[in-house]
This record gives C-alpha cells, sequence and structure tokens, in this order.
C-alpha cells in the first residue's frame, strides 16, 4: 500500500515539559521526511482523536505514528480502522524513566525515529481465511467430556462425542455411591446415589450431539477449523470408520487407577484381602453396600485404608492424586453403614481441599471413621485370617501394627495420555502432545492464564487428562475448555490467532522460493503448526500457529515474515538506534518479549522508576522470535551490546509460547562462540529471564548489565 | 508414660468410642491431631504430655491406654485446651468424660453405670426416699401435725426422724458402703497404674507432696481460661472439711456427752457448722457460675457433671433451709426441707465411689503415683 505517514506528538502528560517537541517535529519533517507532523496537549481526548481522523480523512493519511504513551494504554482511542497505527511509548521510555532532560531528549527521537521506520516497514494484515466449519469433536465421555459436549452444545455447537467404551459415564458408572453436592456444610447421609444418568440421558438426547460409543480417534488430520478427523467405531460388533469434519477438539480421554500389582509391598496380589479403592466400588456395587470380604466372602468389620498408595512416592507415582482422600472418605462411610464396623483411614496428609473440608468434617465425626497420620511401611498376614497393616511414626505410636480384616489402597490417577496419544495427530512432530513428561503424563500446560492451552492450537484438555481432581473440578475444567474451544473455533473462521495474540490477524507467510528445506522451522515450531510435503520442503498450516514467531527466528534463510512484523523490520529499527560517538556512552540494545519482559519495563516507567540511558528498548514478540542476524546488524553499527529480556523457560517455563525463550537460550548459546571468533566478548550479549511480578529489579538488572558492557570496553567497531 | 519400642498392635474399640461420646465426650471426634492443646496445656508434664495423646487413643477407642491412665487424673480441666481447640473438639471436655468412664471401670459395682446415665435417676433418688419414708409413714408423720414438738414447743427434727437408728445407722452403713467401694476401686487402680512401671522415690513423700497439693490448689493457679475455679473449688473443699468437724462434733456431743440437737446458734459446733454451709453455698454458687460464663469457651459439662454439682448446691440449700424454718417455725417448709436434705445427703455420700465425688479420691490416687513416678 501507498503509505502516507502522520506523526502526532502528544504534550499532555509532561510531555511537553520535558521535551523540545518543535525540535522532535523538525526532525520529523526535515530528517524523517514526514508529510504530517502535529501535536495536542492530549491525543487521547476527543479533539486529539478528531484531529487525526480528520487527518485520515481529508489528508488521505493511513499510517498513524503517535508518539504518545505505551501501547499498553488507550489502544481504544488510537484505534483507527483501515490504517496501520504504531504508538511510541515518549513518556514511558523517554520522559518518566529517564533522568536528565538530555537524555529524554535523545530517546524521544530515537524512539520516534525507529517507530516510524516500524511503521514505514510493516503492512496492514490481511487474516488468513478458509472454509472452516465450528464443530467440537469430545473425546472421552465421562463426566468431563459429557459436561465440555453438553456446554458446547447448548451454547449452539454442533458436538461430536467420541467415548472408548460401549457407553457414556466413565469411571463414574463403577461408583456404588457419590459425594453429595453440598449447598453449605455437608450432613448426613454422606453418601448418595450417583446422577451420571441424568447427564448421559441428557448428552444422549441433545440434538447438537453426536455420539460415538466403543469408538476411538484414528487420525487427526490438517489444521484446526478443518480438521479431518476418522472415527472408527466398534458398535454392535461390526467396524466402522468415518471422517468428519472437525473445528476444534476438547480433549477429556479421563485416567485409569494406578498398576496396583507393583504394589506387593503392601500386600496387593499377596492376599486376597487387599484391594484398590477402585476394586472396593465394584465389591460394594456387587453387593449393595455391603462389604464381603474377597477370601471368605464375610461382612468386613475392620477395613483399613492406606492412603497415597504407589502416590507421592519417587517410585511409583510421584504427585498427588486429588481425588482419593475424599474417595475413602466416602468409603470409610460405605464401611460404616453396618453399625459395628470400623473404617481406619491410614493418612501421610488428609487433602480435602475447599469446601470438602466440611466432607471430611462431616465424615470424621462418624464415631467409626477412625484416622491417623503415618506411614505405611507393609501389610502381613496376621496369623488369624485377618491382616496387620504396619506403621511408623504414627500418632498411635512409633511403631504400630493396625489389625484389618479388609484392606483398601487408595491408588492413585495414571492419566489416559501416559501411553497413548489418542489424538493420533497427522502432524510432523508427532501424534499427541508434546513434553507431557514435564507433567507426569498429564496433557497440562504451564500456560498462566488458560490452563485448558495445550501445545496443539484449537485443542483444549479438561478433566483428570489434564491433572488429577474431583468431579465437581472436572466439570468447571470441561466448562473452561470448552468455552476456549468454541473461542478458537470463532477466531479461525475470522483468520485471528488464538491466545495470547488472541487479536493478531497476521500469520506467517514463507517465500518459499529460498528455502532451503533446512527444517529449523518445522523442528522448532512449538505448536507443530509446520509440516513437510513429500519432497520435504515445509509446508504452514496457519491456523495451529499462535504467531510467536519462532520460526522467524529460527530460520537462516530470513524467508518467514508476518505483515507487521519481520526480520528486515527489525532489523532496521536496531539499525537505526543512535549510537553515540563518545565512547564512554555506550548503546544497548534491549529485546523485550511483549508478554512479561516489557510490560515489567513499562510499570518500571509507569511507577517513575528510572531506566539506564545508554539502552533503547524494542518491543518483540518472543525471545524466539530473535533472528541471530540481528544481533550482526547491531554489533557492525557499533552497538555495544545486546540484552534480550524474556520469560522463564526450563522445567517450570512460564513462556507464552511453551519453547521460544528456552531456544532462544539455545541460540545465544551458538552466537556467544560465534561473536567469539570476531574477537568480540561473548559478554557482550546476554539473556534475562523474568517475570511480570519482578518489574521492581528491572533497573537494576539493566544497570548490571550496563555496568559489565562498560567493563568490557566500547565495540571496536564502532565508527566504522 | 514409657516410649514405644516394641511394635504394638491395635484393633479398635468402637464401642469405647461410643461411651466416651455418651459421657460427656461428644465433641472427641472433630480432633484432627495438630497437638495445639498440648501446647497451651499449662498442667501437663512436659515429656510425652496430654491431652493430643489422650485424644488419639480416644478416638481409636484404646481402653486400656486410658482407663489406668494417671494423665487423664492430672488433667485439672482448665479448659484452656478447649478454648483454644480449632476444631471445636473440646479436650477437656473429652478427658472428663475419660475420667467418668474410669470411676465407672473401677468401680466395684454397677451402680456406677447407673449414675451415669439420666434414665436411672429416679431409681436412684427412689432408695433415700423409700428408706426415710419407712420411718415416718407407720407413725403417721405425713400429717406434719402429728409431729410431736420438743419441750420448748419448737421444732426437733430428732422427733421426726429419730437419730438412732434412723440417721446414724442409715449413714453409718451408708459410709462403711462407700469406704469399701472406694477401697476396692482404689486397689484395683493402683494395680493397673503400677502394672509394669519402676516406682521411684519414697512413696510417704509422694503422699505429702499430694496433700500439700490439694491444701493449696496449686495446680488451679495454672489454669488461664477458668481462672476463677479455684477459689470456687476451694470454697466448697474447706467447707467440706468444716462440715466433716461439725458431723464430728455432733457424734462427740451425742455419744460422748449425751447432749442433743437442737444445739444453740452460738455453740462451737454450730458456728463452725454455719460458717461451712455458707462457704458451701457462695462456693457451689461460684462453681455454678464459672460454669454458665465459661461454657461457650470450656465446654458445657457432662451430665455426670452436673448431678454431682446440683446434689451438693442441693444440700447445701436444703441444710441451710431446713435450719432457718425450724428457727422460724414454719413446720409445713421446715419437715419437707429436712427430709429432701436427708435425701440429697444420702444420695452425695452412698454414690460418692460412682459420682463425681469419686474425683477426690481417684485424683488424689493418680497424683500421688505421678509423683512417685516422677511424672508430676
Amino acid at each position: 500500500m501507498d503509505k502516507k505517514l502522520g506523526l502526532y506528538i502528544c504534550t499532555g502528560c509532561s510531555i511537553g515539559e520535558s521535551i523540545n517537541v518543535e525540535k522532535l517535529s523538525n526532525i520529523a519533517k526535515n530528517a524523517l521526511r514526514i508529510p504530517v507532523v502535529k501535536s495536542h496537549f492530549a491525543l487521547c481526548g476527543n479533539e486529539g482523536v478528531e484531529l487525526i481522523k480528520n487527518d485520515i480523512k481529508n489528508e488521505g493519511v493511513n499510517t498513524v505514528v503517535i508518539a504518545a504513551c505505551s501501547l499498553r494504554v488507550k489502544y481504544e482511542e488510537f484505534d483507527f480502522p483501515g490504517c496501520i497505527v504504531e504508538r511510541v511509548p515518549v513518556r514511558e521510555l523517554a520522559v518518566w524513566s529517564q533522568e536528565t532532560p538530555e537524555d529524554k531528549q535523545l530517546a524521544a527521537e530515537d524512539y520516534v525515529k525507529i517507530h516510524v521506520i516500524k511503521a514505514q516497514k510493516g503492512d496492514i494484515p490481511e487474516p488468513y481465511v478458509i472454509e472452516t466449519v465450528k464443530a467440537i469433536l469430545v473425546i472421552g465421555g465421562g463426566i468431563a467430556g459429557m459436561t465440555a459436549a453438553l456446554q458446547s452444545a447448548n451454547a449452539g455447537y454442533q458436538v461430536f462425542l467420541v467415548e472408548k467404551e460401549p457407553q457414556l459415564g466413565g469411571f463414574v458408572n463403577k461408583l456404588y455411591k457419590a459425594v453429595p453436592t453440598a449447598v453449605g456444610e455437608y450432613s448426613e447421609p454422606l453418601i448418595v446415589d450417583p446422577t451420571i444418568d441424568k447427564v448421559i440421558k441428557e448428552v444422549e438426547s441433545n440434538p447438537n450431539i453426536k455420539v460415538y460409543k466403543s469408538a476411538k480417534v484414528e487420525k487427526t488430520e490438517g489444521q484446526p477449523g478443518a480438521y479431518d478427523v476418522t472415527i472408527s467405531s466398534n458398535a454392535a460388533g461390526s467396524e466402522n470408520s468415518e471422517v468428519i469434519k472437525i473445528g476444534t477438539i476438547v480433549l477429556a480421554a479421563g485416567w485409569r487407577p494406578y498398576d496396583a500389582t507393583k504394589l506387593e509391598h503392601l500386600g496387593y496380589g499377596v492376599s486376597k484381602d487387599v484391594v484398590t479403592n477402585i476394586e472396593l466400588e465394584e465389591i460394594a456395587k456387587k453387593n449393595n453396600g455391603k462389604i464381603l470380604r474377597p477370601s471368605d466372602g464375610k461382612e468386613a468389620k475392620k477395613v483399613a485404608f492406606i492412603q497415597c498408595a504407589g502416590q507421592r512416592d519417587p517410585n511409583h507415582l510421584p504427585y498427588c492424586s486429588a481425588m482419593c482422600c475424599t474417595g475413602s472418605l466416602k468409603q470409610a462411610k460405605y464401611v460404616t453403614q453396618n453399625k459395628d464396623a470400623t473404617a481406619m483411614i491410614l493418612y501421610k496428609d488428609i487433602r480435602t481441599p475447599g469446601r470438602l473440608e466440611y466432607y471430611y468434617k462431616a465424615a470424621q465425626n462418624d464415631p467409626g471413621v477412625m484416622m491417623t497420620k503415618g506411614e505405611v511401611t507393609g501389610v502381613a498376614d496376621a496369623g488369624n485370617g485377618n491382616l496387620h497393616v504396619e506403621m511408623e511414626n504414627s500418632l498411635l505410636g512409633k511403631k504400630v501394627k493396625i489389625e484389618a480384616d479388609l484392606v483398601v489402597l487408595a491408588t492413585g490417577v495414571v492419566p489416559a495420555t501416559i501411553d497413548d496419544p489418542i489424538l493420533n495427530l497427522q502432524y510432523r512432530q508427532g501424534p499427541g502432545l508434546p513434553d507431557l513428561e514435564l507433567y507426569d503424563g498429564f496433557a497440562d500446560s504451564n500456560f498462566i492464564c488458560f490452563q485448558y492451552e495445550t501445545r496443539r492450537t484449537g485443542i483444549y484438555a479438561a478433566g483428570c487428562v489434564r491433572q488429577p481432581m474431583s468431579m465437581a473440578e472436572a466439570q468447571e475444567d470441561a466448562t473452561g475448555a470448552a468455552l476456549k474451544a468454541i473461542q478458537a473455533a470463532e477466531h479461525i473462521a475470522k483468520g485471528i490467532a488464538v491466545h495470547p495474540r488472541s487479536w493478531d490477524e497476521t500469520y506467517p507467510d514463507p517465500f518459499m522460493q529460498r528455502c532451503t528445506s533446512c527444517k529449523r522451522c518445522t523442528e522448532e515450531c512449538p505448536f507443530g503448526a509446520i509440516d513437510e510435503d513429500e519432497k520435504g520442503t515445509p509446508y504452514f498450516k496457519p491456523n495451529r500457529c499462535r504467531r510467536c514467531a519462532t520460526c522467524m527466528g529460527a530460520c537462516p534463510e530470513r524467508i518467514i515474515s508476518f505483515k507487521d512484523y519481520h526480520v528486515d523490520l527489525i532489523g532496521s529499527m536496531i539499525k537505526n538506534v543512535s549510537v553515540p560517538d563518545d565512547e564512554d556512552k555506550p548503546r544497548i540494545i534491549v529485546l523485550a518479549c511483549e508478554n512479561d519482559a516489557y510490560p515489567a519495563i513499562d510499570t518500571v516507567a509507569l511507577q517513575h522508576g528510572k531506566i539506564d540511558p545508554a539502552v533503547r528498548i524494542i518491543q518483540i514478540r518472543c525471545l524466539g522470535s530473535v533472528n541471530l542476524v540481528w544481533l550482526a546488524d547491531a554489533f557492525s553499527r557499533g552497538v555495544d551490546g545486546m540484552l534480550l529480556m524474556g520469560c522463564k523457560h526450563g522445567e517450570n517455563y512460564q513462556c507464552h509460547f511453551a519453547k521460544g525463550s528456552e531456544l532462544a537460550s539455545y541460540r545465544l548459546g551458538k552466537v556467544q562462540e560465534t561473536l567469539g571468533r570476531l574477537q568480540l566478548e561473548a559478554e557482550r550479549v546476554a539473556m534475562i529471564q523474568l517475570a511480570m511480578d519482578e518489574y521492581d529489579k528491572v533497573p537494576k538488572m539493566i544497570s548490571d548489565f550496563v555496568d559489565r558492557v562498560k567493563e568490557i570496553g566500547p565495540n571496536p567497531f564502532k565508527g566504522f | 508414660m514409657p516410649e514405644q519400642v516394641t511394635t504394638q498392635t491395635i484393633s479398635p474399640d468402637l464401642k469405647f468410642v461410643k461411651d466416651i461420646i455418651a459421657s460427656g465426650g461428644e465433641s472427641l471426634k472433630k480432633c484432627y491431631q495438630c497437638s495445639t492443646c498440648t501446647v497451651v496445656c499449662n498442667v501437663t508434664p512436659d515429656n510425652n504430655p496430654f491431652p493430643r495423646k489422650e485424644m488419639m487413643y480416644a478416638q481409636w477407642g484404646m481402653k486400656d491406654k486410658l482407663i489406668s491412665n494417671p494423665d487423664i487424673w492430672l488433667c485439672h480441666q482448665c479448659s484452656d485446651c478447649t478454648a483454644y481447640c480449632p476444631r471445636g473438639a473440646k479436650p477437656g471436655e473429652v478427658i472428663g468424660a475419660l475420667r467418668n468412664l474410669a470411676i465407672q471401670h473401677y468401680s466395684p459395682t454397677p451402680l456406677a453405670k447407673m449414675v451415669g446415665d439420666p434414665k436411672y435417676l429416679l431409681m436412684l433418688f427412689a432408695v433415700p426416699v423409700l428408706l426415710f419414708l419407712a420411718y415416718i409413714v407407720p407413725k403417721g408423720f405425713l400429717d406434719i401435725s402429728a409431729i410431736p414438738r420438743g419441750e420448748d414447743g419448737g421444732i426437733v427434727y430428732s422427733k421426726f426422724i429419730p437419730i438412732f437408728p434412723a440417721i446414724d445407722v442409715t449413714f453409718g452403713a451408708v459410709a462403711f458402703f462407700a469406704a469399701v467401694c472406694f477401697v476396692l476401686g482404689i486397689k484395683r487402680y493402683w494395680t493397673d497404674l503400677s502394672a509394669g512401671v519402676k516406682v521411684q522415690g519414697n512413696l510417704m513423700d509422694s503422699i505429702k507432696a499430694t496433700i500439700i497439693d490439694i491444701i493449696t490448689h496449686k495446680k488451679f493457679e495454672k489454669c488461664n481460661v477458668t481462672k476463677d475455679r479455684k477459689t470456687a473449688h476451694l470454697l466448697v473443699f474447706y467447707s467440706f472439711v468444716g462440715l466433716t468437724i461439725t458431723t464430728t462434733l455432733a457424734v462427740v456431743y451425742l455419744y460422748g456427752f449425751g447432749y442433743e440437737s437442737p444445739y444453740p446458734l452460738y455453740n462451737p459446733l454450730k458456728i463452725i457448722g454455719n460458717i461451712s454451709a455458707l462457704a458451701l453455698l457462695y462456693g457451689i454458687t461460684l462453681v455454678v457460675g464459672n460454669r454458665l460464663k465459661n461454657a461457650e469457651k470450656a465446654g458445657k459439662g457432662s451430665y455426670f457433671d452436673w448431678l454431682f454439682i446440683t446434689v451438693i448446691a442441693a444440700v447445701a440449700v436444703t441444710g441451710m433451709g431446713a435450719q432457718l424454718f425450724r428457727l422460724a417455725d414454719i413446720a409445713i417448709l421446715a419437715y419437707p426441707t429436712y427430709f429432701a436434705h436427708l435425701v440429697f445427703v444420702f444420695f452425695l455420700f452412698a454414690y460418692a465411689p460412682f459420682s463425681k465425688m469419686a474425683h477426690m479420691v481417684y485424683r488424689t490416687t493418680a497424683m500421688v503415683f505421678a509423683k512417685h513416678t516422677k511424672r508430676d
């Protein structure tokens, strides 16, 4: 598009008093050759906005550069559809965070210049719109899956529900009784009939839901909005296979109990009277509430519950399965339906969070429910047909044996995704969700804002496949995931990205003629958005993309671009930052990730914290998008140091694109070797990981780096 | 209590749990073993302190660990634990219930069960009522005007119910019965206490130290929440001492000097008796007042407790009333009040080994034992 630039300088918020606006205007007019340059004392007010709108209408301005405040504020006022809008944070980065009048002026001039260049280099996005469907596939017909299906269907979306068993209901089908849903505190009866049948009926009678039973997802091909999902079902003995068009997916594949045969030390498999919590449900269900011992069919009167059996144990499951404490309290009430029976709960800790604390209190009040804390070390034959549960460090004594006629192991939750990709994605990066070992196999995520997000766009996890949780939590989870699936389907239909760039209409547009098929982008994309064709050439599926531009950072040919974000665009900004001739005044460029680092810097400025005048800050999408050529650009211009600020990576990563900052750190390791060969000190480049809440440390982080660079001395390429 | 070194086998006794709940420990199950109680208790020894362990044993129905445990008597029910318990488990009340059960356990007769259970209350009262009615009905004394007067025309209770045999033989027998029951109970208790425990030090020294503790009421000073209990209990305790002296003097007067009641108010016996009676009235009023005042923090108390308090109060009120009505010559009130007084005194002493009155003996024994084993 033919651009006509307009630069609008706001003189409000003390900008006018701190900056020589006339000088700035002259630079813009003469050096930067901007045809329309205006200033106003309150640009964000009606009059100011009208001034800009008037120029758009009458002067043909279509690229609006606003030198005022940060883009994180006043975005509603400065919204001019059809125009490129570029915000120069003069208030924050020049006025509020700089100390001396000279520093303020220099910073303002620099920032105006580089943002004008950004506006000149960028383009208006055109969304990627293909023919899409908004149908939602729900995998798993347990309480989570059925809730997700009903929520989506009731919101008007077509739902396909796939269940592997011949009937819906999931694990609840196995239960004798359920924990009641209480409004206030819990009161007797503490065990009630499960209401899953009602939910099943609701699902099966909903015209918007098509249910596949005894079915599984054979293949998921394509991209969100246009998935081709092959479902195979084995209904009534005949194999059927069907391909359906799907928009987005809720993964609610649930869990299975931990393999109790690994718990021989707790007597499982040794004595018939050692059963799992699931087996106890089956016993109670089969005998209509009577707890009969498997060995002799006699009614059990002294039932010991071993909590955390094979859980919170590095040799088995390292985590807490969240549901077993409440489950055992409930099962203890099965036992004490017989007024002569005692249920003994042996625990490491009782974990009944939230309102379940009231359930714990209510169950505890039963004289027949006895509890003690300690470490169960084993289960042995008592010699009289009963069992001895051996316990150490218990409150009952240092070493005790508790006599029981039945022992119940509270075994834990293993996610369905532990050994089965389930989704069977036809993605170059593999059929399942990546890196689940970070979450012990659960389809969980570190996405701070939306826990249902996975690393496959358009696929949201809910229920026990995501985290161990109670039925009530699973329903909440499923509702959240359904909302995200709906939102994603809607965004994708319009060609807009989803979280975290949920406004973004750009998408990666590679210049394929120059592609060398090195496959770095396909391997490094955190979201598996890039497949390869038969010849091994990368093939972008934009609807899978979250627009982090990690591919852009990866590409050695620098051919991957977004309309308003590409290697040349940021590179040009870097190259146009002023570099002082004075050797005592270093110039350092900070590339700050838009997710945490830049907002942290913005917050420092908002609180009038001071940032070292040596630095110029450029906001980027993600550290993953940093192409190493930018470093070469900067150092060849005489810049003394480069600081990359982004999210934490590693096991507890906070990177909003999961892998971006980790990849940046990896790539940086390589570039530092290269710098060494160029006789440039590797320490001139550094990376800092920080979270938004560490904003108060930002000024020191930056000045420490500046000090280190000062110690190294000026860039020898300065002045060339 | 020695550290558990050998593996102990635990088989919970559900019935005992239910007994504790029925005997005033209804909040027992709320305990979640945080040990706040043990931390705030000023009375417990530092080593192996109470009441958390007792709460745990009680929740699991571990009767053997509790019934013969001297710690339940070292507890003076200050209720600091109950006030600070975050779960409302009221350890003070639970330990109180355990003491009630211990009294029942060591009692050689099933009477203890009956005293602890409100459904036998009428039956227990029926015994003295029928006994004394047996003296007055045949004489036609239900008609008050038929009761002969003294030489000066005043009311003389010995003409209503004769001192001998009605009063002295009855109460002599009652005292003997109670003493025998106490001896049998304490014997069993001491045997359980000392089973497998090595005693240290001189028993006489332990007894001396215990007596000093009791006459000074030193332990009560450690209470925070129910500070006022010291005065109340001290008054009741010393009034009982005074009334014992009064009774002894009366025996001496009658059988030593043939001097029959009623005695004039200036008589030393009357002076001691009346001062004691007033102290008892005031003391028991304080007891009731404190209990009501502290009910929210310390718990409302068990039936067992309140029965004992009520009987003592009734003894004091009817005793004082009988004297006043006699002096005022209001026959219609005087004779029934005196009758009631005899019934309550009977109740208090005949059932002493089975009621809370027995705490006097069991607590003293436990305190001696604790001192003897260097527990306290």
